[in-house]
């Protein structure tokens, strides 16, 4: 994950740690404890904000996914930045990131993998540096495909993070 | 040809039991040849559902002269009311083990042989029936979904949810009066309580992101679910009185998924993805470390936790899900399904013998009652559309 989200996320941690502010380890994945709890307050979700009109003049394209993965792949990285430049013109404008995934695999994961879709893709915009008040998350699992059929590129197309804009 | 499958139930097999041995599982015979009553179409209706209750309890044969379990009775209707005196004896031994008149309109004549059947499985093998539980599932038709409730035999499906929006993963809550499911009516997944009683919709979790999967705890003062407000799609223990928010799992490059308690309360079982794929783990709520419980197969989901302690859930193995159930006391997993289609959502039946889940080919799901006893499955849902994500009523 060669992106600035992660460089960013590192140094919050050092910086974390350098000031002793209270890192205490989960017990879980002992290993990666203290990224997990200083990355986590970092990027928590606000309170839902009123979604307001729907900004239909602009769209931007889906990120695409692979199989069972939720990282943002660099090839997909342009994308981001048009979203994130868009949003920090239009000042006035609220996101929301929706997650989707294919139809294999069980629908109650599929609801928690497209979520985790939908914050990697948050976490990548914070990152370019848009204000994370002004962007939520929403999964539909594997609900609401953007492609019906079961082959591969039907599956590639509905693996992935729509953006919904709200004014 | 002997054919025992999977573990013997305590209290399942009396050594006086005249046993038929076929494929599938040791039956005991049972006789309703003198269970009759008069011309009347409800009386009718109750010894015809009376008999195939008895049979897909999984714990009969039916039999002429010469069968062990004799049940007899005469079913009249008199007004609006329909009632069977029923007596229930076992010719081996002489006992009576069951007499009781059992009552009812006759607009709830099928309830009413579920109620009875329930009663001579429990006085003749002293576990719980499965004839008067409800299943609750998730079923799709015409691009609409909804949530729907059916009996045990798949008869009188009916409509539980008009939300007009996705619906998910609906669990039974207290009793079997109330559903725990997700709603997207609001344009989040939230998580909410319908009681089916009122038809009341109550919100019991709807943080920023995620709020899916909620399961009622044993005692019934909490809830389990995945929310994601803290930056991760992680579990959470929500305290329905005092509404307070416990963390259960604390995975930055994880989601997790799917929780379901322990008989005790004590711990969950879920899916994880840590591994990089999903799997099965088991962490006790405030405990330091999960265990996994699965290894075999590419990926494992859907756990369901059973009353007798074991877990069912569903394996992708050779390219299609099966369901499997792992033994914590034995430390075996057995699989229960042979493929030829994908087989997921396994829950558990209140008899701990039976299991639902849904059975996908060709695209289509339906609704399948499993053995771990092992006879063959039975197909539940009949109707146009796509039915998944069953939950079957803890009583």
């Amino acid at each position: 994950m060669k992106s600035t989200v992660w460089l960013t996320s590192i140094m919050l941690v050092c910086v974390a740690m350098v000031a002793g502010s209270g890192c205490r380890t989960s017990g879980e994945d002992m290993g990666e404890a203290l990224i997990i709890e200083e990355l986590d307050g970092d990027h928590a979700l606000t309170d839902r904000f009123e979604d307001g009109t729907r900004v239909t003049d602009v769209s931007f394209d889906a990120v695409r996914f692979r199989y069972d993965s939720y990282q943002v792949d660099s090839a997909e990285e342009s994308k981001l930045e048009r979203v994130a430049d868009y949003l920090q013109r239009a000042g006035d404008v609220n996101l929301v990131v929706e997650g989707h995934c294919d139809e294999r695999g069980s629908r109650e994961y599929n609801m928690s993998l497209g979520e985790h879709r939908a914050l990697a893709v948050r976490a990548y915009l914070i990152g370019l540096g848009v204000d994370s008040g002004r962007i939520q998350t929403r999964s539909y699992g594997e609900e609401k495909p953007l492609v019906m059929g079961h082959d591969d590129n039907a599956r590639t197309q509905n693996r992935r993070g729509e953006f919904a804009l709200y004014r | 040809m002997l054919a025992v499958t999977g573990c013997v139930l305590a209290g399942a097999l009396e050594a006086a039991d005249v046993e038929v041995v076929k494929v599938g599982s040791i039956k005991t015979t049972l006789s309703l040849s003198r269970m009759s009553g008069d011309a009347h179409a409800a009386t009718q209706t109750f010894r015809a559902v009376l008999e195939a209750d008895l049979l897909r309890s999984g714990w009969f044969e039916m039999a002429g002269q010469g069968a062990t379990i004799e049940v007899s009775g005469f079913g009249r209707v008199s007004g609006d009311r329909l009632s069977v005196p029923c007596r229930v004896v076992n010719k081996l031994t002489g006992r009576t083990e069951l007499s009781e008149t059992f009552t009812a309109t006759t607009a709830e004549v099928r309830q009413l042989a579920h109620r009875t059947a329930d009663a001579i499985v429990f006085a003749v093998k002293r576990v719980p029936g499965i004839a008067a539980s409800q299943i609750a599932m998730v079923g799709a038709h015409v691009g609409r979904q909804d949530l729907y409730l059916c009996d045990a035999d798949g008869q009188r499906l009916r409509r539980a949810t008009h939300d007009g929006a996705v619906c998910l993963s609906p669990t039974w809550g207290k009793g079997a009066t109330e559903l725990l499911y997700t709603s997207f009516h609001n344009g989040y997944p939230d998580a909410y309580r319908i009681d089916l009683v009122g038809g009341r919709r109550t919100r019991l979790a709807a943080y920023p992101g995620l709020n899916t999967g909620a399961v009622l705890s044993p005692d019934g003062r909490r809830i389990a679910l995945t929310l994601s407000k803290d930056g991760n799609p992680d579990l959470y223990v929500k305290d329905l009185k005092s509404g307070v928010v416990s963390r259960i799992t604390r995975t930055q490059y994880a989601a997790e998924a799917s929780p379901s308690w322990s008989p005790d309360g004590k711990q969950l079982v879920f899916v994880s993805d840590r591994s990089g794929r999903p799997q099965v783990y088991v962490k006790t709520l405030f405990g330091k470390t999960a265990v996994r419980l699965t290894y075999e197969g590419r990926e494992n989901v859907s756990p369901d936790w059973g009353a007798d302690g074991r877990v069912a859930y569903s394996s992708r193995t050779g390219g299609v899900y099966e369901i499997c159930v792992y033994d914590p006391q034995t430390r075996r997993h057995v699989q229960l399904t042979k493929g030829g289609a994908d087989w997921e959502d396994p829950s558990w039946a209140p008899d701990r013998r039976h299991l639902v889940c849904t059975r996908t080919a060709g695209y289509r799901s339906h609704l399948y009652v499993l053995d771990v006893m092992g006879d063959p499955p039975l197909r539940l849902t009949t109707s146009e559309g796509d039915w998944y994500s069953p939950d079957w009523s803890s009583q």
